[in-house]
Formats: C-alpha cells, structure tokens, sequence
C-alpha cells in the first residue's frame, strides 16, 4: 500500500499568532497555535491527526498548505522547500498540494456556479483548452458521484454530502499529489460520513493521493488511517501506526481519547477515564508538560520539565512524550 | 447561464413589497422620460408638416423662420408658427410637445410681469418663475441633472471606496492601520467650507462639483466593505481559492465583492436620496450650479423668496423633492428588506 518514497517532510514547524493590543498595536503576546511539530508522510499513505478543537490541527493542516506562513521551520514537499517561499513558487506547489475543508456549508462560494468552481482552478492556472477543461471536469464529477446535470447549479441547491463531493472535485481539478482533508466528514450526518470516506477511500486507491486527515473522531481516523498522530495544545503527545496506537497507548492523553470512543457491543463498558478541566489557553500554555494540569498520574517533574520524545514498541515508529510512558500501564 | 437562485429569491421578495416595487417601476419610467425630456418639454415642435414637407426640428440644428415663411433668420418660434398655420388655414400642422417651453426661455407677456401663476390654456402646468421660465420644464430638466449627477457621483465614491475599503479588511495590519488613520482625517475635512472657498474663486459647474463631493464622500463606503471583507475574509470559500492560488485581486473582486454585494446594493438607493439632496442644497445656498441651468435647488430658492407673491414656485419644488426622495427611500426600504438575511423583519 505504502512506498517508501516520502512525499511531504515537516521539520519543527511553529506558528505563533501575535495578539495586538493598544493605539499603536504593539505585541503583548503570542498565541502558540502550533508549537514545534514534526513529521513526514509517506507517498500514498494517509496520516492522521486527532486532537480536541483548539489544539491546532486545523492550523497545522493550513500550514501544510502554505495557506499560513510558518513562524520556524520548514515544510517540504517533494524535497522542495516551499514554505519560506515566494508567491510564483508557492503557485507552482498548489497544484500538487490542496485542501478538502470542514464545512461544506461555508467552504463553497454560495455566487458561484457548480461549472465555475470547477473552471476556476484552470483559469488561475493558464488553462485555455476549453475542451480539455470539460473533458476533465466530466471525468472529475465521475469520480465523485455527481451528474453533469449539476454544473449550472449553485451550491446551496444541494445537500451537505453533495456540497463536500463538489469541494473533493474542486479539490482534485489540478490533478494533487497530497490532499489535505480537515475534518471532511464532521459537518455531515452520519450517515453520510461513511458515504464520503468510502469516497475518498476509493479515490486514493484510484488516483494514488496521498492524505492528512485531520480530525477529532477518534474512529474515524481509525478507519481511514495508516498512521496517527495526537496533537495537544499545538504539540505532539504521541505518534504511531494506527493499530498500534489504539491497541497500546502510552501517553496518558491518548489513552483517555481512546477511552471515550463509545463501544458498538451492548451492555459492555469500557473503563473511562474522564479528563478534569478544560484545555489550558494556547497563549500561556503551561509550565513543563502541557498536559500536567489534567493528567491523572500527575508527578512533580511533569510540572517543571517538557518531556521529549521517545520510542516505544518493536519498530521504533511509536513516539509518545510522557516522562513515564514505560511505567503507566492502566 | 442561471441567475442564481439567491438573486431571483431576493428579486421575487422584492416585487413582493408593494410600494417599494411601484416606486422603483414608476422611478424607472421618470428617468427614462427625462432621458427624452427634449420631447416633453421644449419650445422646438415634434413634428412640423409644412409646404408638403415634414420637419422634425427636436435634435439638430435650428431652422430659421424663413423656412416657414417667417420674416427673420433667427430660430423658429413654432408656438407662433402653428397660431399662424391655424389663423391663415394655411396646408400644414405643428405638433408641439406636451409643454412646449424650453427650461431657459423667458416667456414675456405684454403688460404683465412674471412670475405667471399655473394655466392650462397657456400651458405653464406649474406656473412660471420670476424671470418667465415654465417651472414643469425646469423640473424636468432638473431632475435629469440631479439623478445622473447622484449616479456619477455614486459610481465614482463607490470604487473607490469599495477598492480601498475591500483592500483595508483584506490585507489588514499596517496597511489598514495606516488607512484608517488617513480616512478619519480625510473625513472630518469641513467639505460645505471647502466648496464654499472654491465657488468663489471659480463659477463651478457640474463636473467641478462632482470631483469636489467625490473627493469628500468616497471615504463613506470604506467602512462598510472594510467590515464586510474582514469578516468574509476568514471564511473557508476564501481559503478555498487561496489554495487553489488565486491572486489577492481575484479574491477580492471575484470570491469577497459578490458576497457583499448585498451591503452595497442596500446603499445604493440611499446615496442617490443623499446625491440629490446635497446638491439641491448647495444650490438652494448658492454654491452649486448658477442660474440659468435648471437645477431644483435654484428654483427652491426663488421659490422662498417670493412665497407669498407666486406659491406655487415653491410648492412644485417643494412637492417634486418629497416626491422623488420618498420614492427612493421607499425603493431604499425594499432592497434593504429584500437582501436582509433575517426574513420578516420590519422596519417601522
């Protein structure tokens, strides 16, 4: 399923939102939306990440995508790094890189026709062929089960499944290599969602996309991923093959995530284990393990010192940042 | 290509408020009639048929009484022309518009001075001013003058304002900063003393007086888009067509402006009501357009100085501008109404 070729490389990128206050707009202070994360992603594979709201996968993923301009690090695609970049090069990169978005209702421009979201991509890019543009954007409406009696329709005429194929079809128009899709599914019924990941589950096998998918569904990113990755106030708690993350969690926070995923069998009951509190600001996030104002097995070196990362299990591909990921067995 | 369903549902609201739909048809038809008010009110004939010949004099050069038969060279007088046809039974017949005066001529009366009261038989519907001019007719032209000077000065304030206003919420930071700074100065610039200073020094005409109030007003609109942008600015459409490497320009002309679009259009009639307003009151005070161009201010100002001797100069004034005014405003309520996205409200 996966070759080793990696398509997209993520080096310690931070992005820090400044907060201006007075006359003069001075900055007062920062808020740390996404705080030093690496990663890569393999070629035709798809990367997971999950989270709560507001721990800034959403942000993350639009840096992937050079739609923000990291504060540090670097993003490269294909060995190229383009998120330091000019504009021209970034034009270049788009096509390659593109971005399913969360709600369907709000993510397709209610003044334009269904045949001009799809058109655009190719007038943005210097495509004049008309009827190559059609050939293509048939073939595109295919794909994702739509007829071609939609184009000279506007977006609010359709459901919210129907509007996220037309987002998936705009998003593939210029032929990507990476698509990232942020929370595709959790503006739809449910219903639905199983209709649109089958979607995108069948494309990838067909077109060869490679996915981040960013989501808080726990069972989602399950059924969709290869690899997941936990995110916590803008930094990575722990890293793994999907399986693997879910069948031995080390971090205590990835633990209660998987604990509050409720269970299909009646009358069974998984141990829950409930987070106290709420998720600290991401403007003064806290001393030494973000986490430790929450953590049930709180001890006196996670309130001082950040834990790094180490590995776990066989094949060194499990990463957790937890002082006693070894220890805390529940 | 469709008209988006949004637009017709908007539309179809809009026909559905009464008095806002009649006062734009009826608003329509009256600019369109002043568009031809050559053919309304004029002291040329719409048609003369004289000596077997058919003359159309309205546009065109003029025709001198000769041509008819009339002992002098100057332009024809075909108010005496048709007297003359019929007294003599001569082969032939004028036409005259429907009031056959021109808005500048002095229409003198032996042994009466003027102001003439409103007569039918003399065909001054409204009456005559101090100096002899059919009032009907100057209202006419009048209004042609104000509502296509509202226009003008609309379209010119609105791109620029829109440019500059759409460019503040979207770019932001010090390039809104800087702006905002500028147009709260620019703003509180007392433009009536501005105005005031330049028509003394120059008589101003109609192009000088809308560079002027453009150059005061374009700062009005700025706000509005630059709230609008700002908030459509982080919606997920725009970041759609970021990623997809749209130009700046393109997302703001082609994905923000037409989801605005509603704001501007709910502006519209009221700036036209606020075009003609302030230049039938900088003509009232004197400092807009001069006398004898046919403007509603110069002929509210005659019509106060001489209230008690010819009302009715002031009346039809007066009754002309609450007319239009009304009617926009009503247009103005509609639209507002009509592109509202909370249904039902009323505006009382």
């Amino acid at each position: 399923m996966s070759t080793s070729e990696t398509i997209l490389n993520v080096k310690n990128i931070k992005l820090h939102f400044p907060i201006r206050k007075g006359i003069l707009r001075r900055i007062r202070n920062y808020v740390y939306a996404v705080d030093g994360i690496s990663f890569s992603v393999k070629s035709g594979e798809t990367l997971g990440i999950v989270g709560e709201s507001g721990c800034g996968k959403t942000t993350l993923g639009r840096t992937i995508i050079g739609l923000y301009r990291p504060t540090a690090g670097t993003v490269e695609f294909n060995g190229t790094d383009f998120s330091s970049g000019r504009k021209d090069s970034l034009k270049k990169i788009r096509k390659d890189l593109q971005m399913i978005f969360q709600d369907p209702y709000e993510s397709l421009n209610a003044r334009h026709s269904v045949r001009y979201i799809l058109e655009e991509p190719f007038h943005i890019h210097g495509e004049t062929d008309r009827e190559k543009i059609k050939e293509r954007i048939s073939l595109l409406l295919d794909h994702v089960g739509l007829s071609e009696k939609s184009l000279d329709k506007f977006p609010h005429e359709f459901s919210g499944g129907q509007r996220q194929r037309i987002g998936i079809a705009r998003a593939l128009t210029l032929n990507p290599k990476l698509l990232v899709c942020d929370e595709p599914v959790s503006a739809l019924d449910v219903s639905i969602q199983s209709q649109i990941l089958n979607l995108l589950m069948d494309l990838q096998r067909d077109l060869a996309l490679t996915y981040v998918f960013i989501s808080h569904d726990l069972t989602v990113v399950r059924h969709i991923s290869d690899r997941v990755i936990v995110m916590y106030l803008g930094r990575v708690v722990e890293s793994a093959d999907a399986d693997e993350i879910y069948r031995n969690p080390v971090h205590p926070y990835t633990k209660s995530l998987i604990s509050s995923i409720p269970v299909p069998v009646p009358g069974k009951q998984r141990e829950r284990i409930v987070l106290e509190g709420n998720v600290p600001s991401p403007v003064s996030p806290p001393r030494g393990c973000h986490f430790h104002p929450r953590c049930p097995y709180v001890k006196d070196i996670c309130r001082t010192e950040y834990p790094s990362c180490r590995s776990y299990g066989d094949n060194g591909n499990h990463i957790a940042a937890c002082h006693f990921g070894d220890s805390l067995k529940i | 290509m469709r008209i988006n369903p949004l637009t017709r549902d908007r539309i179809k609201k809009f026909k559905k408020m009464k008095r806002g739909y009649y006062s734009f048809i009826l608003l329509a038809v009256l600019v369109v009639v002043s568009l031809f008010a050559e053919c309304i009110a004029n002291s040329r004939a719409l048609l003369v048929y004289f000596d077997g010949k058919i003359y159309m004099p309205t546009y065109g050069d003029i025709i001198p009484g000769k041509t008819f038969g009339l002992g002098y060279d100057y332009e024809t007088n075909y108010r005496d022309l048709k007297i003359k046809i019929n007294d003599e039974k001569l082969n032939g017949f004028v036409i005259m518009p429907l009031i056959p005066y021109n808005p500048y001529e002095n229409d003198f009366k032996e042994g009466k001075y003027p102001p003439f009261p409103p007569s039918l038989t003399e065909k001054h519907y409204l009456g005559t001013d101090k100096t002899g001019r059919d009032i009907a007719a100057r209202l006419l032209y009048g209004f042609r003058i104000a509502f296509f000077f509202s226009i003008a000065l609309m379209i010119m304030t609105y791109s620029v304002g829109i440019s500059v206003g759409s460019a503040m919420g979207y770019f932001g930071g010090r390039f809104d900063l800087y702006f905002q700074r500028i147009i709260e100065i620019w703003s509180n610039i007392p433009s009536l003393y501005v105005i005031i200073i330049i028509s003394s020094i120059v008589i101003p005409n109609a192009l000088l007086l809308l560079l002027v109030m453009f150059f005061f007003d374009w700062t009005k609109m700025t706000w509005y888009m630059r709230t609008a942008v700002y908030k459509e600015r982080e919606k997920e459409y725009v970041l759609a067509a970021r990623s997809i490497g749209a130009s700046d320009r393109r997302v703001i002309f082609r994905h923000i402006l037409p989801n605005t679009v509603s704001i501007i259009i709910t502006f519209v009639p009221f700036s036209i009501a606020g075009g003609i307003s302030s230049l039938t009151a900088l003509d009232y005070l004197g400092f807009g357009l001069r006398p004898p161009t046919p403007s509603w201010g110069n002929i509210l100002s005659e019509g106060y100085e001489h209230f008690s001797a010819a009302p009715w100069i002031g009346i039809s004034a007066i009754a002309a501008l609450v007319i239009i005014l009304t009617m926009v405003t009503f247009i103005g309520e509609a639209v507002r109404e009509s592109f509202d996205p909370k249904l039902f409200t009323t505006y009382e």
